[in-house]
C-alpha cells in the first residue's frame, strides 16, 4: 500500500515566496511541508537587488539578515538608468542602501526561519483537487512519494510546474523571456559599484543591465527565449566598453532564469483554482526593472494569510485569497502604470523627481529614447491593455479581477 | 543546478532577545529602522519539557493540548499569529510566583494573558506558556469609607462595574471596552474619556501585588517598593506581572451626554484642547464620521458641572447641535450633487450609529448609566471584527494637530471610511511611571492621543495591506517626535526609533537585571 503522508498545507518551493508563506501558516499552528526539487541550499540565478521594502519584510519577518546570505558589496545605493542619447540618471533607494542577496542562501535561511518541514530534492508531478483535499505526486527521482494537503500553494517560481498542472495549455500562451548575466572578470570598470546599472537601449535588448559581484562584473541581457544570447551578449560588452569604458575579461560563470514578464504589466495574474492557489513570480507578480523578491515575499504572505483565513473561517480559499491578493496587484500593477509613473510615487527610489532637476533638453532626450525603448515591444500588443489598465484603476480605484486567471 | 556539496552551514537562530545584531548589509540601510524580528519565529527550546515536570511536581499542570493551545493563537488585533507550548490558567499568586521561578532556572517564555486585547499581538505567545490570568478575577474587598476596591488582576472591567454596583459604587477610568482585565490594562495605561481630568487607568491605582520575573511576590505602592511600582504601571508587562490591584474608585452617578457637530476637524480639535486645558467637562472627546462631519461628545457626572459648562464654555465651542449641522450639511450636499454617496454614507451613520450611543435600555432620565457598556457594545458593533487596527499617535498639545491631520490622510489612501478618536490624558503620575510609555516626555500637564480606526466593514483585507497602513501613520510619529499607545509587539519596531537608544537601552539594562533569561513577556518589547 502506497505510504501517503499529511499535512495542513503543501506549498511547492521553497524560495522567498514559499518562505513568506510557510512563515504564516507555521505561525498559526498548521501544518505545512515545502517541497523543492533541489537539494538546499540550492543554486538560484537572479541579480540579488531586492527592494527596502523587501529588506524590511524579511527583517521583521525572519530576523536581522546574517552575513552569509549576502554577496559583495553587501548593499545597493540605487540604480542608475542609461539613454542612448547620453542621459544618465542615478537615483538612489528610498530607505537608502539596499541588500544584494546571494539567494542561494537567503532563500534557504528564510525557509529554514518558516519552520515549514522542508522536503528538499523532491519534485513536483501534480496534484489533483478532490474537493475537500489535495492529493500530490512527487518525486526524489528514484521513486514517487505522495501527499495530502487541505491546500497547495504553488510558489515555484516563473516556470511553474503547479500552474501548467493547473492550466496545461497556459506555457503556450504567453510570451516568455529568458534572461542570462555573465560574471566577468574586471579589467577596467567605471560603473559606480554601489548603483545596478540598467539601460533603455533598443539595440541592446529588451532587458540590459550590469552590476559588481563579489569583485566580478555582471552583465545580463534578456531576449525571447529563442534569441542568439551569444551574440547579444558581445553587443553589450562592446557597448559598455565603447560608451562607458568597462573593459572585461573573459566570462568565468553564467547563470540563466526564465521570466514571465508582462504578467503584471497588463494584469493577468495567475491565482489558481480550488484549493490550489498560485503567488509569487509563479502568479505572475514582477516589479518595474525585473525585481521580484520583495513582491514574492508580500504575495507570499498573503497567500499564507489566506489559507489560515480559509482554515478559521471555513470559506473558500479562492474567494478570500483573490481579495487579499487586490493590495499587492495594485502595489505591482502601479509600478507599470502610466498614470502612477507620471502623477503617483510608485517605486521605491524617485525617477520623475530626479528627471525633474534635468534640463529641458535632458528631458526631452529621455522622452524620445524611452519612446524607442518602447517600440519594438509593440508586437507585444501590451500597450493599449497597459493604457487601458491605467484608466480602469484610475477610475475605479483597482485592476479588474477578472482578468485573472 | 544543485550545489548542496558546496554547503557550509551557517547559524540561522536568531539573536538573544534584546540584541540587535550589527548589519552586514549596510550602515545606512532602512535607514533609522532596527533590525528587530517583529513577527518572531516561534520558541521551542529543549528545556521546555523539564520545566512543564517541573511545575507538575508542584501539583501545577500545563495544558498542552492542542485544542487548548490553538485558543490563543492570536488576539484582538487578528495581525499576529503564535501557538504556545502550553496554557496554564492562573489560580493564585502563589501559583505564578511558581511558574516564574522554573521559567526563569529554564529559560522558558511565559506571554501574560487578560482579555487578549491587544492588537499587536503583545498577548500572543510564540512557544513557551502562555499564563492566563482570567484564572484570578475575584473581587476580594470594597473599601466603602476609603472609596477603593482590591480585587484580582484577571477580572474584567465590566465585571468589576458590576460588583461595585451593587455598593452604589463605580470605577473612576476604564478603558471603553468591556472584556479588558484589570490587570492588563494597568500595564500598559487605559485610556476613558475622563482620561482628560483623571489621566489613565493605571493612574487611579494605589496599590499592586506583583510577581517580578524571578518569582519574588512584592506589595508595592507609592510608599512601599515604589520602584516596582513605577515600572509595573505603564511598564508593558516587561517587569512584573500584576496578580492584585487595589483601585481608586468613587461614588456611582449616571453621566449626562452632549454631542457638538463640525465640518472641520481642525476646529473640533481646537475646541477639544480648549475644553481640556479649562477642565470644563467630566469627559470630552472626538469622534469622526467624514472631514466634514465631527462629532465632539462631553459629558458629565453633575448637574452642577453640566450647568457650569453651559453657563462659561458653551458659547466658545464652534459646533453645532444636531439641527443646525444637519442643516448647514443638508445645503452643503445639495449644493454638491456629485457627492451624493457621501451624503448617503453620512446618513446611514446618523441612522445607525447615533441611536447605538443613547440606548435606551441603558439610558435612565435621559443620563447613561454605564457608559462603558455602552461604548464598548459600539466599538464592537462598528469597529470590531475578526481584526481590530486601531494605529494611534500620543502627541503633546503642540504637535497634536499636526499628527491628527497628517494621520487622517494618510487613513485615506487606504480606506473609504474609518474614525478618528481623539481624546486627552491627564499627567498625574511621577514622570518614572511614563518613561517608555505612551505619555510622551515633551507632554507637559495634559497628552493628547489620537487613534485612526478604519471601518472594515466585513471588507476582507490582507494582513500585509493593514501592516503597511499602521506603518505609515507610524511613520508620523517618528516624523515629528511622537509616542504611541501601542508600541509593543508588532510594532516595536518603532520603539528605538521614536524613544532613542539612550531611553532603551537604560530599560534594557533594568530589564536583565530583573529578568536575567528574559522570559517574562519576550517579544513584546524587546
Amino acid at each position: 500500500m502506497t505510504k501517503r503522508m499529511t499535512a495542513d498545507v503543501v506549498i511547492v518551493g521553497a524560495s522567498l515566496s514559499a518562505a513568506a508563506a510557510a512563515k504564516r501558516l507555521v505561525d498559526a499552528g498548521y501544518e505545512t511541508i515545502a517541497l523543492e526539487r533541489f537539494g538546499l541550499p540550492r543554486a538560484k540565478p537572479c541579480s540579488g537587488i531586492i527592494s527596502p521594502r523587501g529588506h524590511r519584510f524579511l527583517i521583521e519577518n525572519f530576523g536581522p539578515l546574517p552575513q552569509e546570505v549576502l554577496h559583495e558589496p553587501t548593499a545597493c545605493r540605487g540604480v542608475t538608468f542609461y539613454f542612448p542619447g547620453g542621459v544618465e540618471l542615478p537615483m538612489q533607494f528610498d530607505g537608502g542602501m539596499t541588500p544584494h542577496l546571494n539567494r542561494t542562501y537567503s532563500d534557504y535561511w528564510a525557509i529554514k526561519r518558516s519552520g515549514a518541514t522542508i522536503h528538499d530534492n523532491m519534485r513536483f508531478i501534480g496534484a489533483t483537487d478532490q474537493g475537500t483535499h489535495v492529493d500530490i505526486t512527487a518525486s526524489n527521482g528514484c521513486e514517487e512519494a505522495y501527499y495530502r494537503a487541505r491546500y497547495v500553494i504553488g510558489a515555484d517560481g516563473p516556470n511553474s510546474k503547479v500552474v501548467s498542472t493547473l492550466y496545461p495549455g497556459y506555457r503556450d500562451r504567453i510570451t516568455w523571456f529568458t534572461v542570462k548575466q555573465h560574471l566577468h572578470e574586471i579589467i577596467e570598470c567605471p560603473l559606480d559599484p554601489e548603483y545596478f546599472h540598467y539601460w533603455f537601449h533598443p539595440a541592446l535588448g529588451y532587458y540590459t543591465w550590469s552590476h559588481l559581484r563579489n569583485n566580478r562584473q555582471i552583465v545580463g541581457v534578456g531576449y525571447e527565449a529563442n534569441h542568439d544570447f551569444r551574440e547579444r551578449h558581445e553587443r553589450a560588452l562592446r557597448y559598455l566598453e565603447e560608451r562607458h569604458g568597462v573593459k572585461l575579461g573573459p566570462c568565468n560563470a553564467r547563470e540563466t532564469s526564465v521570466n514571465n514578464f508582462g504578467l503584471s504589466l497588463i494584469n493577468r495574474y495567475v491565482f489558481g483554482r480550488g484549493n490550489i492557489i498560485v503567488t509569487g513570480q509563479a502568479a505572475g507578480f514582477l516589479n518595474m526593472i525585473a525585481e521580484g523578491m520583495s513582491a514574492a515575499l508580500h504575495s507570499g504572505a498573503i497567500a499564507g494569510e489566506a489559507v489560515v483565513d480559509a482554515f478559521r473561517l471555513n470559506k473558500p480559499i479562492q474567494e478570500i485569497y483573490r481579495t487579499m491578493i487586490q493590495s499587492e496587484v495594485r502595489r505591482c500593477s502601479d509600478q507599470w502604470n502610466i498614470f502612477k509613473i507620471l502623477f503617483g510615487r510608485p517605486h521605491e527610489a524617485d525617477f520623475m523627481g530626479t528627471l525633474a532637476k534635468r534640463s529641458l533638453n535632458e528631458k526631452l532626450i529621455v522622452l524620445r529614447d524611452v519612446a524607442k525603448f518602447l517600440a519594438p515591444w509593440g508586437k507585444y500588443n501590451w500597450g493599449r491593455q497597459m493604457l487601458w489598465q491605467a484608466i480602469t484603476r484610475q477610475i475605479t480605484g483597482g485592476y479588474n479581477p477578472r482578468r485573472w486567471l | 543546478m544543485n550545489n548542496a556539496g558546496k554547503y557550509e552551514a551557517f547559524d540561522i537562530t536568531p539573536p538573544q532577545p534584546g540584541i540587535i545584531p550589527a548589519c552586514p548589509v549596510s550602515p545606512d540601510a532602512l535607514i533609522g529602522i532596527p533590525r528587530q524580528q517583529t513577527n518572531p519565529c516561534l520558541w521551542d527550546g529543549s528545556e521546555w519539557r523539564a520545566f512543564v515536570s517541573e511545575l507538575a511536581s508542584k501539583e501545577i499542570h500545563v495544558d498542552e493540548r492542542n485544542a487548548s493551545r490553538l485558543l490563543y493563537v492570536t488576539d484582538a488585533g487578528g495581525m499576529a499569529y503564535g501557538r504556545p507550548g502550553g496554557v496554564l490558567i492562573a489560580r493564585s499568586t502563589k501559583m505564578v510566583a511558581e511558574v516564574m521561578k522554573a521559567a526563569q532556572k529554564y529559560g522558558v517564555p511565559v506571554t501574560v494573558r487578560g482579555g487578549g486585547l491587544t492588537t499587536e499581538g503583545e498577548t500572543v505567545a510564540f512557544g513557551g506558556l502562555q499564563l492566563d490570568m482570567r484564572g484570578m478575577s475575584a473581587v476580594l474587598e470594597i473599601d466603602k469609607e476609603h472609596l477603593t476596591v482590591r480585587c484580582e488582576a484577571g477580572i474584567y472591567w465590566h465585571s468589576l462595574a458590576e460588583a461595585l454596583r451593587r455598593h452604589g459604587l463605580d470605577y473612576l477610568s476604564a478603558p471603553l471596552n468591556m472584556t479588558s482585565s484589570v490587570g492588563g490594562t494597568l500595564g500598559v495605561g487605559g485610556i476613558d474619556i475622563n482620561s482628560p481630568r483623571l489621566g489613565c487607568s493605571a493612574d487611579q491605582a494605589l496599590a499592586i501585588k506583583i510577581v517580578t520575573p524571578t518569582g519574588e511576590i512584592l506589595e508595592c505602592s507609592e510608599s512601599e517598593n515604589a520602584w516596582w511600582f513605577n515600572r509595573v504601571l505603564l511598564g508593558y508587562g516587561q517587569f512584573g506581572v500584576i496578580t492584585e490591584a487595589t483601585l481608586r474608585i468613587r461614588h456611582f452617578t449616571p453621566l449626562t451626554m452632549h454631542y457638538f457637530y463640525y465640518g472641520d476637524l481642525r476646529t473640533a480639535m481646537e475646541d477639544l484642547v480648549m475644553l481640556c486645558d479649562e477642565d470644563a467637562a467630566d469627559y470630552a472627546g472626538i469622534l469622526t464620521m467624514l472631514d466634514r462631519a465631527v462629532n465632539l461628545l462631553v459629558a458629565f457626572d453633575t448637574d452642577e458641572r453640566e450647568r457650569a459648562f453651559f453657563t462659561t464654555w458653551r458659547k466658545r465651542l464652534r459646533g453645532f447641535g444636531e439641527l443646525g449641522f444637519a442643516a448647514r450639511t443638508g445645503l452643503y450636499y445639495i449644493l454638491r450633487p456629485w457627492k451624493y454617496r457621501e451624503a448617503l454614507y453620512l446618513l446611514e451613520r446618523k441612522r445607525t450609529l447615533l441611536p447605538e450611543l443613547r440606548p435606551a435600555h441603558h439610558l435612565s432620565q435621559g443620563k447613561i448609566v454605564d457608559r462603558t457598556v455602552v461604548f464598548s457594545q459600539a466599538v464592537w458593533k462598528f469597529w470590531g471584527g475578526r481584526q481590530m487596527v486601531i494605529p494611534d499617535l500620543a502627541t503633546s498639545r503642540e504637535k497634536f494637530f499636526e499628527a491628527v491631520l497628517r494621520g487622517n490622510e494618510v487613513c485615506k489612501k487606504y480606506f473609504p471610511h474609518y474614525t478618528l478618536y481623539c481624546v486627552g490624558i491627564k499627567i498625574v503620575g511621577p514622570p518614572e511611571r511614563y518613561e517608555l510609555s505612551c505619555i510622551p516626555p515633551d507632554a507637559k500637564g495634559i497628552a493628547y492621543g489620537c487613534e485612526f480606526e478604519p471601518m472594515l466593514e466585513g471588507r476582507t483585507y490582507s494582513r500585509d495591506h493593514l501592516q503597511s497602513f499602521k506603518n505609515e501613520i507610524y511613520d508620523i510619529g517618528v516624523d515629528i517626535g511622537t509616542s504611541y499607545y501601542r508600541f509593543g509587539g508588532m510594532m516595536k519596531g518603532y520603539i528605538r526609533r521614536v524613544f532613542g537608544d539612550t531611553l532603551v537601552d537604560t530599560h534594557l539594562a533594568m530589564k536583565r537585571s530583573v529578568d536575567p533569561a528574559m522570559v517574562l513577556n519576550r517579544d513584546v518589547i524587546f
